[in-house]
Formats: C-alpha cells, sequence, structure tokens
C-alpha cells in the first residue's frame, strides 16, 4: 500500500526526464526540472515514514531549499535569456556546438 | 496549470504520510513562492507567442523520449516492486511535527543546514547579479 | 674519514662564474661601450689566479691531516635522486685531484695571463676569455668531481670547449672543421665512457656511486665485467686524451689560437684521460690485461707520434705530435700501474708543454702568424727571452737531465722494465731518442742557422713581458718540478709519488739497482744520439727538404685521416643520404600522418554529436543512463 507513494514517485521522475528532454520550452524544462526535485522529495518522506525516522524530513527541507536558491537563479537566467535572444528556445543556445 | 495541482495533492500526500512540516512548506515553498515565481517572471518578461518556440515534432519527441525513459522507469519500479512490505500503522502525534523536525535539524544535520543557508544566500546574490545586469550595462 | 669544507666548491665556480660574467659582457657590452681589452683579459684572470690560490689552500689543509684520511669533500646539492640512490654535485678534494688542481690552475692562470699579450687586437677578445675561462672551470669540475656522473660534466664540458675554442677563427671553414672533427671524435670517446660509466653502475653502484663508495665495493667486480668496464672507459680516454685510434683530432686542433692549444696540450683536455684510469686506478690495477692493452696502446701511439713529429713543417703540429707522444708515455706509464709516474708525467709535462707552445705562440706572434718552420730562422739573436725559455723546455722534453721531463719518462721506462714489460721499455726508448731528434730539429730550425725568410726577419721582434713573463716562470718550473720525485737513487725521495699513494691504488716495484742504471742510462744516451743527428742534419741550418718515400708517407701521417674519411666518413654520410631520402619520407613519417589523418576523420566524424543543445546533451546522458539501467535490470533478476 505504501509501495504506491514510490511509483508515484518513479513515474513523476520519468515525466521530469522527459520534460527535459523533448521540450524546447525553457519554462517547461524548468518545471520538469522541479517536477524531479519533487518526485525525490516525495521518495525522501515515504521512506521516512518506513523506517520511522524523521531524517528524510530534513532532506526534503534541504532539497526545497535547493530547489529555491535553483529557481532563483535560474529564473534570472531565464531573464538573461530574454534579454540577449529575445527567445524562450534552449535551442538558441548553441554555443557548445563542435 | 496542472503543475499548481500537481505540487498541491503532493503536499496532501505529504500530509498522508504524517509529514506535517514537509506538508506546510511544500505548500509554501513550492506552491507559494516558486509558483509565484515563475508567473511573475512571466508576466514580468511579457513573453509573445512569437517568443515561444514553435514545436511541430513535439509528440515526437516525448515518443521518443518516452522509449528512451522507459527502461529507467521500469527498473524504478523493479526496484519499489522488490522492496519488502512494511506494515504502515498509525504512530503518534510526535512524528513529523515541527519540533520534533526542528530538534533533529539543528542537532544532527546542523553543519548541511549551514551550508544550505549559505549556498541560498549565494544564489541570493547571484540572481541579483545576474537579473541586476541589464541596470548596469546600459 | 671524510672532511666538508665548503670552498671546494668555490674553485670551479670562480672561473664559470668569470666565463659568465665575460660572455655577457661580451653580448651587451660590445656595440655600445668599446670596453678596452685589458678589462677582459684582467676580468678573466681573476678567477683563475683566485681557483689557485683556493688550491693552494685545500693542498695545505690536505697537507695537515694524516696520510690516510687525506680527503676533503663538499657537496653543494643533490642533483637528482632515485630511490635510494642520490647523485650529488659533490666535490672531493684527495692527493691526486689536489695535485692536478695545483698545477691545472697555476699553468692556467698563466696561459691566461699570456693570452692578454697573444690575443690582443682580435675583436672577439672577449669572447675568447669567456670560452678560455669555461674551458679552465670545466677542467676544475672534472678534476674535482667526486662521482663519475660529476667527472662526466667536466669531462663534456671540455669537450664542448675545445670545439669553440678550436673552431674560434670561425671565418675560416678549416678551422670549424676542425673544431668538428674534435668534437665528433670525441663524442666517440664519450660514449665509451658512458657505456663504461653504465656497466660500472650496473655493477657496483647500488650502494652508492661515489669514488669513495666505488672504490670500497670494487672488490666486487668480477673479471669480464671489470676487463669490460676497464676498455670503455679507457676509449673514453682515448678520445679525450688523443690515443690510437682517436688521435687524429689533436694535430687539427692547432687551428684554434696558440694560448688554447697550450691550455688544451697541457693543462686541461688530454691530461683527463690520464687522470681518469688514475682516478679508477682501484679498478685498473687488479686487471693486468686491460693494463697491457693501455700500456701498448699507449707506447704504438707514442712511436706514431714520434713518426708524424720528425716530419712535420709546422711548429704548432710538430708539437701536437710531441704531445700525443707523450701522452703515450703516460698511457704506458698507468697502464704498468705506474699510476703515480704517470700522473707525474702529466704534471711535468704540463710544465714544458705550455712552455713550449707559449713559446712557439711567441714565435709565430713575432712573425705574424707565420708557422711554417722552414720560413723560420736564426731567430736566437732577435729573441732571446724566448730562445731560452724554448730551449729549457725543449731539453724537459726530449729529457735531458737534470730537466723536469727527463725524471718522469725515466719513472715511467723504469716502471715497465720493473714490471718486466719489455717491449715496451724497448719502444720506450726509441721514442725517446726520436722525441729528443725532433724537438731539437724544431729547435735549431727556428732559432739558429740563417734567416730563410728575410723579411719575416727583420720584422720580428720580442714579445711584450706581458708574454715572456710567464714562460720564465714556466721555464722555472719546467727545470725544478723534476726534482718534486727524484728517484732514490740520486738521493731524491720521491715526493710526488708517497704524496699520491693514499689515493692510488699500486704497488712500487722493487727492481735492482742494475734495472735502476740501465734505464737512466738508456734514455740519456738515447737523448744524446737523437739530439746528435739532429744537430748535425739541422745544426748549421738546412734547406727544406722534399720528402720522399717512408718520409712522404710519414708526413702526410700514414694517410690516416684520408683513411678514417673513406671507410667511416663516406659511408656513413651515404647511409646518412639514403635514409634521409628513402626511409624518412615513407618508413618513418607514414605512420606519423597516417595518425594524424585517422584523428583528424575521427574528430570530424564525432563532431556530428557536437550540435550545442543542452537538451541533446541531457538526451545522450539519459539514453546512457538508460542502456546503463537495462543492463542493471537484467543483472537485477
Amino acid at each position: 500500500m505504501i509501495h504506491n507513494y514510490l511509483f508515484l514517485s518513479c513515474i513523476l521522475f520519468c515525466l521530469g526526464i522527459v520534460g527535459v528532454i523533448s521540450r524546447r520550452n525553457v519554462f517547461t524544462v524548468f518545471m520538469s526540472i522541479e517536477l524531479m526535485l519533487n518526485a525525490a522529495n516525495l521518495a525522501f518522506v515515504t521512506f521516512s515514514r518506513i523506517h520511522e525516522s524523521m531524517d528524510g524530513h530534513v532532506l526534503a527541507m534541504m532539497v526545497m531549499a535547493v530547489a529555491a536558491a535553483e529557481a532563483a537563479l535560474a529564473l534570472a537566467v531565464v531573464i538573461l535569456l530574454h534579454k540577449h535572444k529575445s527567445k524562450l528556445d534552449t535551442n538558441v543556445f548553441s554555443l557548445l556546438k563542435g | 496549470m496542472s503543475f499548481v495541482i500537481t505540487l498541491i495533492s503532493l503536499a496532501g500526500l505529504y500530509a498522508l504520510l504524517s509529514a506535517k512540516l514537509i506538508f506546510a512548506l511544500q505548500l509554501i515553498v513550492y506552491a507559494g513562492a516558486i509558483m509565484s515565481l515563475i508567473v511573475f517572471i512571466i508576466m514580468f518578461l511579457n513573453i509573445q507567442p512569437d517568443d515561444l518556440p514553435k514545436e511541430e515534432t513535439k509528440l515526437l519527441y516525448i515518443l521518443g523520449s518516452m522509449v528512451v525513459v522507459l527502461p529507467i522507469g521500469l527498473f524504478l519500479f523493479k526496484i519499489v516492486k522488490s522492496l519488502p512490505i512494511t506494515s504502515t500503522e498509525i504512530i503518534g502525534n510526535n512524528f513529523g511535527g515541527v519540533k520534533q523536525v526542528g530538534l533533529l535539524l539543528f542537532k544532527d544535520w546542523l553543519v548541511p543546514f549551514e551550508i544550505v543557508s549559505i549556498l541560498l544566500l549565494i544564489s541570493l546574490i547571484g540572481a541579483v547579479v545576474l537579473a541586476g545586469k541589464r541596470g548596469m550595462s546600459k | 674519514m671524510e672532511q666538508s669544507v665548503n670552498y671546494l666548491g668555490l674553485i670551479p665556480l670562480f672561473p664559470l662564474l668569470g666565463a659568465v660574467v665575460i660572455g655577457l659582457l661580451h653580448v651587451f657590452a660590445s656595440d655600445k661601450v668599446k670596453l678596452p681589452e685589458k678589462f677582459y683579459g684582467l676580468l678573466a684572470c681573476v678567477g683563475p689566479v683566485l681557483s689557485f690560490i683556493l688550491a693552494l689552500k685545500v693542498f695545505i689543509a690536505l697537507k695537515a691531516l694524516p696520510v690516510d684520511s687525506r680527503n676533503l669533500s663538499h657537496i653543494v646539492f643533490t642533483w637528482f635522486s632515485v630511490g635510494d640512490l642520490h647523485i650529488n654535485m659533490g666535490f672531493l678534494a684527495d692527493p691526486l685531484s689536489c695535485l692536478m688542481l695545483l698545477f691545472v690552475t697555476f699553468i692556467g692562470s698563466l696561459i691566461h695571463i699570456y693570452s692578454i699579450g697573444y690575443m690582443s687586437g682580435d675583436k672577439n677578445y672577449g669572447k675568447f676569455f669567456a670560452y678560455m675561462n669555461l674551458f679552465l672551470g670545466s677542467m676544475l669540475v672534472l678534476v674535482l668531481g667526486d662521482s663519475p656522473v660529476v667527472m662526466f660534466v667536466g669531462w663534456e664540458g671540455v669537450g664542448l670547449c675545445s670545439y669553440l675554442l678550436i673552431s674560434f677563427y670561425s671565418e675560416d671553414r678549416n678551422n670549424v672543421l676542425a673544431g668538428n672533427k674534435a668534437f665528433i671524435v670525441n663524442r666517440i670517446g664519450d660514449l665509451g665512457f658512458v657505456l663504461g660509466m653504465a656497466f660500472l653502475f650496473w655493477a657496483i653502484g647500488a650502494q652508492g656511486f661515489g669514488f669513495i663508495a666505488l672504490k670500497s665495493h670494487a672488490a666486487q667486480l668480477t673479471g669480464a665485467t671489470s676487463l669490460l668496464v676497464c676498455l670503455l672507459l679507457f676509449v673514453g680516454a682515448t678520445g679525450k686524451s688523443a690515443q690510437i685510434p682517436l688521435y687524429v683530432w689533436l694535430p687539427d686542433a692547432m687551428a684554434g689560437p696558440t694560448p688554447v692549444s697550450a691550455l688544451i696540450h697541457a693543462a686541461t683536455m688530454v691530461t683527463a684521460g690520464v687522470y681518469m684510469v688514475a682516478r679508477f686506478s682501484f679498478i685498473y690495477a687488479p686487471v693486468e690485461l686491460a693494463g697491457n692493452i693501455i700500456a701498448w696502446v699507449g707506447i704504438l701511439t707514442a712511436l706514431l707520434a714520434a713518426i708524424f713529429g720528425m716530419y712535420q713543417d709546422d711548429i704548432k703540429k710538430i708539437l701536437a705530435y710531441s704531445t700525443v707522444s707523450q701522452l703515450g708515455y703516460m698511457f704506458a706509464g698507468v697502464g704498468v700501474a705506474a699510476y703515480s709516474a704517470g700522473i707525474f708525467h702529466v704534471f711535468t709535462h704540463a710544465f714544458f708543454k705550455a712552455l713550449l707552445f707559449l713559446g712557439a705562440g711567441s714565435v709565430i706572434y713575432a712573425l705574424h702568424h707565420e708557422q711554417n718552420i722552414w720560413k723560420m730562422g736564426g731567430l736566437k739573436s732577435k729573441m732571446p727571452k724566448t730562445y731560452i725559455t724554448m730551449v729549457i723546455g725543449a731539453l724537459a722534453l726530449a729529457g735531458c737531465p737534470p730537466f723536469s721531463g727527463f725524471f718522469s719518462k725515466d719513472e715511467i721506462l723504469y716502471s715497465a722494465l720493473a714490471t718486466g714489460h719489455f717491449g715496451i721499455w724497448m719502444v720506450g726508448v726509441l721514442v725517446a731518442g726520436m722525441t729528443a731528434f725532433y724537438t731539437f730539429r724544431m729547435i735549431f730550425l727556428v732559432f739558429h742557422g740563417t734567416p730563410r725568410d728575410q723579411k719575416a726577419f727583420d720584422h720580428a721582434q720580442e714579445s711584450p713581458n706581458v708574454m715572456t713573463v710567464p714562460l720564465i716562470i714556466l721555464a722555472v718550473g719546467a727545470l725544478f718540478a723534476g726534482f718534486l720525485n727524484l728517484p732514490g737513487i740520486f738521493g731524491g725521495s720521491q715526493m710526488v709519488s708517497h704524496w699520491l699513494a693514499p689515493s692510488l691504488t699500486e704497488h712500487h716495484p722493487h727492481a735492482s739497482l742494475f734495472l735502476e742504471i740501465l734505464a737512466i742510462g738508456t734514455s740519456i744516451l738515447a737523448f744524446v744520439i737523437g739530439i746528435k743527428i739532429a744537430y748535425s742534419k739541422f745544426g748549421q741550418g738546412a734547406t727544406e727538404p722534399a720528402f720522399k718515400g717512408f718520409a712522404n708517407f710519414a708526413y702526410h701521417k700514414f694517410y690516416v685521416d684520408e683513411l678514417y674519411n673513406a671507410i667511416i666518413v663516406q659511408p656513413y654520410k651515404a647511409i646518412g643520404a639514403s635514409i634521409w631520402k628513402t626511409i624518412d619520407p615513407n618508413v618513418t613519417d607514414g605512420p606519423v600522418k597516417a595518425a594524424s589523418k585517422l584523428y583528424m576523420t575521427i574528430g570530424t566524424a564525432f563532431k556530428v554529436f557536437q550540435v550545442g543543445y543542452v537538451r541533446i546533451y541531457a538526451i545522450y546522458m539519459i539514453v546512457g543512463l538508460s542502456l546503463m539501467t537495462l543492463f542493471l535490470s537484467q543483472s537485477l533478476n
């Protein structure tokens, strides 16, 4: 019964991956990443429930803090991207092209 | 937006797992702060439909990536299945409360907590610097 | 027991420092400010003189020590270390190196002073003195090195400097060729030295590679290895000290300025080989076969060079062959395990050969760089100081008692006789007679008789004091150096031999008085005969003869140079050319080019993947991850 939480976590994680690699909209990609982080959080909390220790909660909090930091930076980057290229397309950035 | 609904329902799940603090934080940080930040940015940038990429082959991509991701998903499923089934009896009120988690956080996890606080500070400064360039460069 | 003295490192440092300073001054100052020649000359003399003073200090310090522990050493820094092996940049002064040190710095200083006069007016004055200082410094490193490795540094250093100085007048292609020849021939010898060193290390070097450590382990050397090491090191010595078959470079080395010849022949370079053999006496002494080979090579070189010397007409070439011949004596000496006699001959030879060369330089200088003895003559009255000093040098070289050469040469011949090397003694006596002959042939032709070239004669005049004073000092040395090792029969005490005894491994043969008298008697007889023939032929003035038959053969040095050219140099050239034309572009360059092309192709192929979209990179990552999980989930079941 508690495994269902974990299945959900897996599904969310895979959806996040699919979103990251298949979409080009910056916001969608960003939200997909958040989705993956949340999936991990859910897994943490579930395991914490299974083992009846609260370390998982603490870790989940940390992940949230990191997510918040990442969100702030990512959105700042999005602003810059929009300013320079007036596009919200990840394909605009091809500086790494060999 | 479905993302917001997902996050809020996740908060509900946390509550079901008797993780009261995380439940509250999920609502405040994610559904509250991060989502409002995203919406604010979208509004702030005044995005036109032209700005967004035209993804004609979106469906194809999603299908393709699903094929790629499928093994990972299956693998994770397998692992979860192989876990021993544990009983989930009701546990006391004290589990997952603010006080308990807080005590744990400041006793056993003090150093990681401080590191995270520094990380947040740095990202705050970084975000200001990156986004604030607009004013400085001109 | 060793004692550390920190001024030991300063001895080679002074000339080397002088070389650097003078070289820099020459390079940077010559264009803008014309520094006076005297300045360079004096600067150049400072280093050697300071070294000489320090050498005296070392001598006194050694003297104060008890006989068995006369070792001073100073480790400047650890050069490199591999595992437990530490090769130190260290210096060692024992009686042997101290003796070398004294006369190298002494004669080196005199030659430097002399050069001030001889080189005046040369446009590369500064360069000359920089090289000279470098030369002397390298020699001092060679002498003082406390391990074969440090010795080799000096060894290579003198090789390099000889090249630089021989081709000093680089406008003339012949001089450059002579320099090249010296360098290449030396390189062949150096290969032998390096190989010998490697074998030595392989055999007994593991517990330390300093001379002292090697000496204490020398007993571990077994027959074959020890012979191999001896012979390989001797190959090195033949290169540096101009023995058969590698002597060809030394006569050509006359292309350099005369003080350089003096420095090469007297104080540095050629004596290095003898010194090295004496240094390794602890290895050579037990191996009689190697000693015999060395002795025979030496004495045959002496004979050959003496034959050549009798027919040369260039004053410097005569002296060059006499050097080769004397070096042959020295090797004969060390070959019959009379190391102190060999080193003693090095010592006395340094005096009279420096004297002769500087005297010859004085003559050449007076005659405006005329070197052919058939164009000289009658200079006795014009250049009295040079004449007298030259005669002293010649007497010493020819082995006239009581000049220094007599004692040292006699010591060698006596040792050969006493150890039963009768053949070597016979040849040695013959060579002694020939030496007397060609030396006085030169003296008579140059100074006696009537002038053959009147114009040059009229211009000739005595050289300035800065040149004659070193000559006189050296003449005094040539006269009295022999008394330092006066054999017992003349009431002397063989001071040099006793002084050297702690650093050499040798046993003095004790032969009967009869043998000693026989040796001395025959040497004197040979000398008298030689000088008499020379006088009867050339004493009253003679005209340039046309060489025929054997003489012509000898005049052309038995065509050895041509022979080497034909059988070694030309085939190598041909092989080199064919390699360069066919093998190089096809065999050697082929794989290299193919490899570069291969990587180009691979690179271009992989470029396709580098699309530059972050998303695609993420896809790569996920694909990899999924492949991995596929693999893992299989193993999970």
